[in-house]
Parts: C-alpha cells; structure tokens; sequence
C-alpha cells in the first residue's frame, strides 16, 4: 500500500528521481576515488548505469510499463500499415456496433419487467381443449372453483382488460386501458396503492358502490397531480365512480393498465361458457410450476365431469406470466437476429484473423529476431494478442457509434408503434458492458490462430530464407483456408434468411389489398355498456351518426366495421343449416360485422348476387354476404346463393341468415398475404358490437377531417371519445411494417457479411498468389498459359467457397425455420431463395478472387525469377 | 560482473546484507558510502559489499519502508543521501538478528561436535 504509494509519487518525479540516483552512485564513486587508487574506481565505472538500472526497475510500475511498451508496439506496427488497420477496424467496428445494437435491442425486449416482485413466480392459468389445440380464457365460475381448491398457488386473481372511457371536468373525455380485477389482484400481484387503500372483497359484491384505481401517469396528466385525489368522483363509462387510491409510478401490471377496477361477476360474467377472464396465479413457496400444473389439471378435470356441457376436454394450461406477454412471441425473432448479428462479427473476426495471419507471412523474421535475442513464447504470443486486442478495441470504440447509428435507426423505423411501453432501447451501462466484453473476447479469438502459429515459427528456417519464412506456409493457409469455408457457410445463412425475408415483405407489399385504401379515414369508438346497455342502442347510435357524417362536406360515405382490412377478424360457433347436429361444441367462423355501407367504403362489388342493404337487416329474414373463399370451402361445386346459416352468440342461436351474394377476398391476415379465410359478413344490426371502427370514404384528404369527426361524435354523446384516428393507407403501413423492419435488418446484415465474406476470399486469395508468385513464373518461364494460372488461383481459392456453401446451405434449412412466424407467403425451405443466396455469395467470391487473379497473370517471370 | 580477486566468503547473501545494513544504520543516519566502509572496518575487511548489491538493497528497504532517506551535506561539504532506520525497521532488525543469533549458533554447534 505504502509502496504503491510511494512508486506513484515516483511516477510523478521520474526526473528528479533519476537524478538523485546518478548524484548518489556518482557521490559514492567519488568518495572511493578519494581513498582508494584509481585504477579499480575506473574499472567500476561501467557499472554504474546497471545499476542505476536496477535501482529505477524497483521505484517504477516495471511490469506495467513493459505492457505499455508492448502497446505503443503495436500502435506504431499499425500505424504502418494504414490500409490493413482501416480495413480491419471497420469490419470489426460494423461487427461489434451491430452486436451491440441488437443486444440492447434483445435485451430490451426479453428481459420484461413490470416491476413485478419475482416475476417468475406469477403464472398464467388457462383452459385448454387438448384435442383442437385451442386456448381458451377461464369463466368466472371456474375461476371460483379453482380458486376455493388450488393448494399450489398462494393467490389466484383473475381480471379483464376492457377499454373504458372517463369524462369529467378535468378536460376531454378519455379512453383509457382498465383492469376489471378480483379484489385480490395488487395483492397476488404484490403490488400497493401509493395513496389511498387497494380493493377489498366488499368492493366485487354486486351492487357495491363503484370505485377505481388510478394509474400514476393518469393522475399525472389528467389531473395534474391533485393531491386531493383520493375521494374525487370520476365518471368511468359515464357511471360516477369514486377515486379509492393512485398506484406508484410505473405500475401497470398486469396489462398496460391505465386504471383499475374490482371484477363485479355480472350475469354475462357469471356464466360458464363465457370464457373472457385471465387468470394468474403466485406459485406458493417451494411448490414448482409443475406442481401447479398437475394440481389445476386435476381440478379442471373435475369439473369437466361435473359441468360436461361447458367443460367438456377442458384441462389446465400454467404458464409463468412473461411467456403470454406479446414481446415473448417476437422472441424466436429476436434470436435470429441476435444470431444474424453473431454471424456477422464472426465473420467480421474470421476476416481479421484472416489479414492477421497474411500479415504474419511477412513477420515471420521480425518474430524470429526476437525470439532469437531472448524474448520468450509466452512473450510473442502476449505481443501478438496485445496487437490483436488493441485493433478490436478500436473497432469497439467505433462500433460504440455504429451502436448508436443503428439504435437511431430502428427508433426512427418502429416509433411508437411496435414498442410496448416498458421497452426501453438505451445504450447503457448493460450494453457497454457487452461492447467492452465482446471487443475483447474479439480481439483474443480471432489474435488467437495467428499468435499461435507464429509463436511456432522456426527461427533458423525464417532467418535463413528471408522473406519465404515458414509461418505462412502450408499449414498456415489451409488455416485461411478453413477460415474462409467457416465464413462463406456463415454468410450463405444469412443470406438465404435475408432472401426469405426480402420475399415476404415483397409478397406482402404486392398482395392486393381488395379494397381501395386510398381516401378512406378510420377511427375507433366504444360504446359503454352502463350508457348503452341494449343492442337497439348500439345500431341507433351508430344510425344517428352516420346520418350526421355522410351529411358532412367532403365525406362521401361513411360505414361501421368490426375489422378493418388486414385487421383479422371475430368468431362465432355457427350452424350449417342441414347439416348435421355437432357433438359436442359448435365448430367456429370468422365474421365481419359492418353496415352496408362498408363495401361502398371500400369500393367493393359483388362478384355474384348482390350486396345487402341497410334497410334489408332489421327484416325477419336478415341477409349475409360472404367471401370467395367462404363459398369455395363450404359449398364447393353449389351454388352459394340462397344458402342458410347461423350464428350463435352467448350460447344462443341466431335467426337464419340467407346467403344474398358473394364479394372479392379482402385481405384480413397480413401474416399470410397470398391466402384468404373463409369469411361471412354480418349486418351491423344482426351483431352490434361495442367496439367498432367508424370509416369513411372522402372526398379530400381524409386527415382534414380527423377534427371534424371528432367534433361530431361528441354531439352525438360528449362523454364518448374517439381515438385512433387514421387513415387506412398509415394502418396498412403499419401492419406490414414489422416484417419489412425486420426484413431490412435481415438486408443490412447479410449485405455487410457479403462484404466481409467477399474480403476474405480476397486476402486469403492475395496471400496465396503473393506466396506463388515465383512458382508461377517458374510455370510461365516453362510454357505454362494463363489459363494454367487462372485454373491454379480459382481452384484453391473457390475450395473454401464450396465447402462452404456444403456446409452452409443445410444448416440454412434448419436456421430459417425459425423465421416462420414472420415470413409471409413463403416457406422457410424455400429452394429458389436458397439456390439465389448460392449464387450471390458464388458471384462474391469469384468477385473477391478476381483481383489477386489478376495480379497472377501480370506475373513478369523474368522478375520474379530474377528476385530469388 | 565479478569481484575479481575478492575472497569467496566476502559475498553477501542478500538477506544477510539487508540485516547488515539495518545493523549499521542502528548507529545512526549514514550514505551509501559510509555504510559500505563501516561494514568493511567493522569485519576487518572480511565482507566486501559490492556497490552493485548495496544501493538496489537500500533501494527496496527504503521502499519496503524499514529505512528512509533525506539528502544532507557530507563531511566534505556535498550533497550525499542519508538513510535512517525508520521504527519498522528497528523492529525487523532485533527481528533478524535474533534468528540469525539462533542459526549461527545451531550452526556453530553442529560444527563443533562434528
């Protein structure tokens, strides 16, 4: 301690302290002169400096220093060479920063974080029916059933997330997120109200008086913070419910929760067959989730037998909570680029160590004069690793900006759309962490081969040849050799996945649509059930608007819709008429319920029969209208006019519905551009629903109007907001834009590993003419051609290219399966994409191995020959 | 680097001249030089020590911190660095001469019954 003190004060005097050491040796020779004869002080005297020597090696940072000597080494080596070190650091700065970028981004989007006090103890219990692979939510029944027997869980909760609108006098009324949650939810969740009290069993009973919790961020911004809040009266769905307490900041558990409320089991709740609660669960101490599992099976089995008619081949699913949240389906994606990106920096590594070893060629004398005067292996290969890890620090260093750069990028590319609130996308200390670990880690594995190699390099071989040492030599290139084959392979797969991903986005930009989108403005609306409790209201609310927006200047229609283009659908169990009773559940169709007018919305005709009309679905035999495929699935070979069926909805069959026509696909599933589900449409009338979309075709540009129906809306109802204000052209690019996200990702990584793919073939290429250059002039000087030449460059050099796509392309075939999920219209094996993925790297590498060919023809063998 | 026509048993242990050193200092601040001479009076020209062992020792037990130092005048009226024994020094030195007492005289003992 008090020596490394002293040493650093050292550090500070270093003159000074060299000369008090020569004023000392020199007092004391001086002194020795005087009494003694002067032959012995002169034969002394050369050893003064050794000594002072090794008197300075004691005061200083000895070890240290010779690292830092070994640095500056290095530094200057590469300041030498100018080319090789921008080539080198570039590759490995686009490596690392892209690693760094897509780690942050991984890393953001797994490690889902509510706040949540051990996440992995909360489980999500659900229904699932074995035989069709379905999932279903649980009913309010089941759920006190469950909950009165489970012994494995310490709590179970259940909750709806259900879109609410608030208005008071704080401002415009509001849509907000809300949690309808057994009174047990915050505390199964283990989370408490900041201010006031959580909910108590007392709060669920029906007829209780209502009360709300209120998120942080909305007593923020909606009403500023009021301190008073707790006690104030807000309207929730137009009913005045008291404000009972705010949660902490940050709280949204369990969905992005703006408010929360207690769960009263209304009678559409208390049913059974209603299956539309989410239930989660605290594991209790010490029990595993497997426990959990078999205990909720064997319940649910019991009530299968006990409620046959609505439980039938229903068991239990448990799965811990982060495994439902919408980021975990993205995460097979995210381990492909996370994996996309390890393959470029490998192949970014295999490039440097590739020019590393070339280099080591011609270093082979400088390493044996080394050795030679004394310097040991341990040395070289610590020398050599110092130079290989100083150039993957730089490259970290600019791949720290390159991290930014991207970061920027797949912001700008996603906004606000795709990112769940509790992403956060920081370059922070986690992040540097890895940039620092990796560059490292770089640095030691690709300086290894190299260092390794030269550190076996023969002395008398290399001083006695001269520049033909033996580190390059055979062995050394068939190293570059294996290198480049792992590269190509590396590269081939993600080309092929890039292609895929190229493929899907194109499908999916050129898949017709089957409505005009241009010109047509969307936006939602929910229709409380306290202030619109009977269907009648829903379809005359929505008569009373529409009649007010068609009636305005520059709307040209305007429609009500379940489901917008690319916007999927809703089910219903259906009955065929004729058609045999089902067993047991009723099989299901997708339905899109709109108004009549939504096909002049959207400009679609009648392929065969005819449209429905407004004032046709209040009759006694309603009408429908069903898609192409619907009539080529259901009825193929017949005639689907005049067809009936029905819809069953809250387990009661609806009147018969009469097939009147038959309209053009729309594209519901953006996931699958190139197929259609059979659809029916259903006249608004015939299933009003609560939460529609409001779309009009106009006549100006539709975002003109966006303030308008505002305004309208709200002199229907003043306490009804209205959001998600669009056009049909910006949903639709939103729609596709996480696929053609990710295919650009895709793109730009595999563009820059063809880049570095097509490097290496070069420098191992380059290396071996450099090192052949006297054997083909030998070949030349002896009546070999240039096409002997060119025939001997392409054969080596295209061997790693070939075993690399024998290697590559398979493993190609396993890696792209995981891209199904966002892979449009096309199958991961896809031969065409693969076979092109082939080509492009082929034409990269002949590319790459153009250049040194080149220069093996301009061989002049008298040069050459003359060299020796 | 030799001594030359130094007598063999005039080379110092290194760990036998840090006790040595300590010794002398024992007596009072001296420099380089006059430490070397005392430890060559005193052993009637028996030990020799080298200046080529002496100042790297002094060196390292001034940074082990058992000595300091402090420039002064010498007798003659130059500058010269003085050692001084510092108390952690003083503790080390009756330290090492006790061991050094008990293996002398082992040593002593074996060789005379021998």
């Amino acid at each position: 301690m008090n020596r490394f003190r002293k040493k650093l004060r050292a550090l500070w005097r270093r003159r000074q302290l060299d000369r008090d050491l020569q004023d000392e040796l020199r007092f004391h020779l001086e002194m020795a002169a005087k009494e003694s004869t002067g032959s012995d002080v002169g034969r002394r005297f050369g050893n003064v400096t050794s000594i002072g020597e090794r008197c300075r090696e004691l005061w200083t940072f000895a070890n240290v220093e010779t690292w830092w000597q070994d640095v500056r080494y290095a530094a200057r080596t590469f300041g030498r060479n100018p080319g090789f070190t921008a080539v080198a650091v570039v590759a490995l700065a686009l490596g690392i920063g892209a690693d760094t970028a897509m780690f942050t981004i991984a890393n953001g989007a797994i490690s889902w974080d509510m706040g949540l006090e051990q996440a992995d103890r909360v489980v999500i219990v659900s229904a699932t029916d074995a035989a069709r692979a379905q999932s279903f939510g649980s009913s309010y029944p089941d759920f006190r059933d469950l909950r009165a027997h489970v012994k494995s869980l310490a709590g179970l909760a259940a909750y709806q997330f259900v879109p609410v609108n608030v208005s008071d006098h704080s401002g415009l009324p509001e849509r907000y997120y809300c949690v309808r949650m057994s009174s047990n939810g915050n505390r199964v969740a283990r989370q408490k109200p900041l201010l006031g009290r959580d909910f108590t069993s007392a709060d669920e009973k029906p007829g209780a008086a209502p009360v709300v919790l209120l998120g942080h961020h909305v007593w923020q911004q909606r009403y500023g913070g009021d301190p008073a809040m707790v006690g104030r009266t807000i309207r929730v769905d137009e009913v005045p419910t008291e404000v009972v307490g705010v949660m902490p900041p940050g709280r949204r558990f369990p969905e992005d929760t703006d408010l929360w409320t207690p769960l009263i089991p209304t009678s559409a709740i208390a049913r059974r067959d209603n299956r539309s609660l989410m239930v989660y669960g605290r594991l209790a101490d010490g029990v595993k989730l497997s426990a959990a599992h078999l205990e909720l099976d064997t319940l649910m089995r019991q009530l299968a037998s006990q409620y046959p008619e609505t439980n039938r081949g229903l068991t239990a699913e448990v799965l811990p909570i982060v495994m439902i949240t919408g980021v975990y389906a993205m995460r097979p994606l995210f381990a492909v680029l996370f994996g996309a990106v390890g393959f470029v920096l490998l192949i970014a590594c295999a490039d440097v160590a590739n020019m590393l070893l070339a280099r080591a060629a011609g270093r082979a004398r400088e390493i044996s004069i080394r050795v030679a005067i004394g310097a040991g292996k341990a040395r070289i290969i610590r020398q050599l690793l110092i130079e290989s890890t100083l150039l993957s620090l730089a490259g970290g260093v600019l791949g720290w900006l390159v991290a930014i750069g991207g970061l920027r990028w797949f912001d700008a590319g996603t906004g606000t759309l795709v990112k769940p609130p509790w992403l956060h996308l920081k370059l922070d200390a986690t992040a540097f962490g890895y940039l620092a670990a990796i560059s490292i880690a770089t640095g030691v594995l690709f300086g290894m081969a190299p260092a390794l190699r030269l550190a076996k390099v023969d002395i008398h071989g290399s001083l006695k040849d001269g520049e033909y040492g033996t580190a390059g030599g055979r062995r050394s290139l068939r190293l570059a050799g294996s290198l480049v084959a792992f590269e190509m392979a590396l590269c081939v797969m993600l080309l092929a996945g890039a292609g895929l991903m190229i493929r899907s986005t194109a499908n999916l930009y050129a898949a017709p649509i089957g409505v005009n989108t241009a010109n047509v403005l969307t936006m939602r609306i929910n229709l409380p059930e306290t202030k619109y409790p009977r269907e009648e209201d829903l379809v005359r609310f929505h008569e009373t608007l529409a009649g007010r927006l068609d009636a305005l200047p520059g709307v040209e229609t305007s429609a009500v819709v379940s489901n917008l283009p690319l916007g999927r659908w809703i089910e219903f169990p259906y009955q065929m008429e004729g058609a045999a009773p089902a067993e047991d559940r009723l099989p299901r169709l997708g339905a899109i319920v709109a108004t009549a007018d939504y096909f002049r919305v959207g400009q679609v005709r009648a392929r065969r029969g005819r449209l429905f009309t407004d004032a046709e679905t209040t009759a006694e035999t309603p009408l429908t209208v069903v898609n192409e495929t619907f009539a080529v699935k259901m009825w193929p070979g017949e005639d689907p006019l005049g067809k009936r069926l029905r819809v069953v909805r809250d387990g009661i069959p609806q009147p018969w519905l009469t097939v009147v026509g038959v309209v053009p696909d729309i594209l519901q599933d953006f996931r699958h551009p190139l197929e259609h589900s059979p659809l029916i449409y259903l006249p608004y009338a015939e299933a009003p629903q609560r939460v529609a979309y409001l779309v009009a075709r106009t006549g100006v540009p539709p975002s003109t109007l966006a303030q308008v129906f505002r305004t309208e809306v709200q002199q229907v109802d003043e306490g009804l907001p209205v959001y998600e204000v669009r056009s049909l052209e910006n949903r639709i690019a939103e729609n596709r834009l996480t696929t053609s996200l990710f295919s650009a990702i895709c793109t730009v990584f595999a563009a820059v590993a063809l880049v570095l793919a097509a490097i290496g073939l070069y420098s191992v290429t380059a290396h071996s003419v450099s090192q052949r250059m006297q054997e083909f002039g030998i070949r030349l000087a002896m009546g070999g051609t240039s096409g002997d030449i060119l025939r001997l460059v392409f054969r080596q050099s295209l061997r790693p290219l070939v075993y690399g796509l024998m290697i590559g392309l398979p493993l190609a075939f396993g890696v792209t399966r995981l891209l199904r999920a966002v892979l449009a219209g096309v199958s991961p094996g896809d031969p065409v994409t693969f076979l092109a993925a082939g080509a492009v790297l082929t034409l990269a590498g002949l590319a790459g191995c153009a250049i040194p060919a080149r220069r093996a023809l301009q061989v002049d063998p008298v040069v050459v020959l003359r060299c020796e | 680097m030799g001594k030359g026509k130094s007598r063999p048993d005039g080379t110092l242990v290194q760990g036998t001249l840090d006790m040595l050193i300590l010794k002398t200092l024992s007596r009072g601040p001296m420099h380089g030089y006059a430490i070397s001479q005392s430890i060559q009076q005193i052993s009637d020209e028996v030990l020799r020590v080298e200046e080529g062992s002496l100042y790297p020792a002094l060196h390292r037990l001034e940074l082990d911190g058992v000595i300091d130092s402090e420039w002064g005048q010498s007798e003659n009226n130059r500058r010269a660095k003085y050692y001084r024994l510092t108390p952690e020094g003083r503790k080390r030195l009756s330290r090492e001469a006790s061991d050094w007492r008990r293996l002398a005289e082992a040593i002593a003992r074996v060789m005379e019954t021998a």
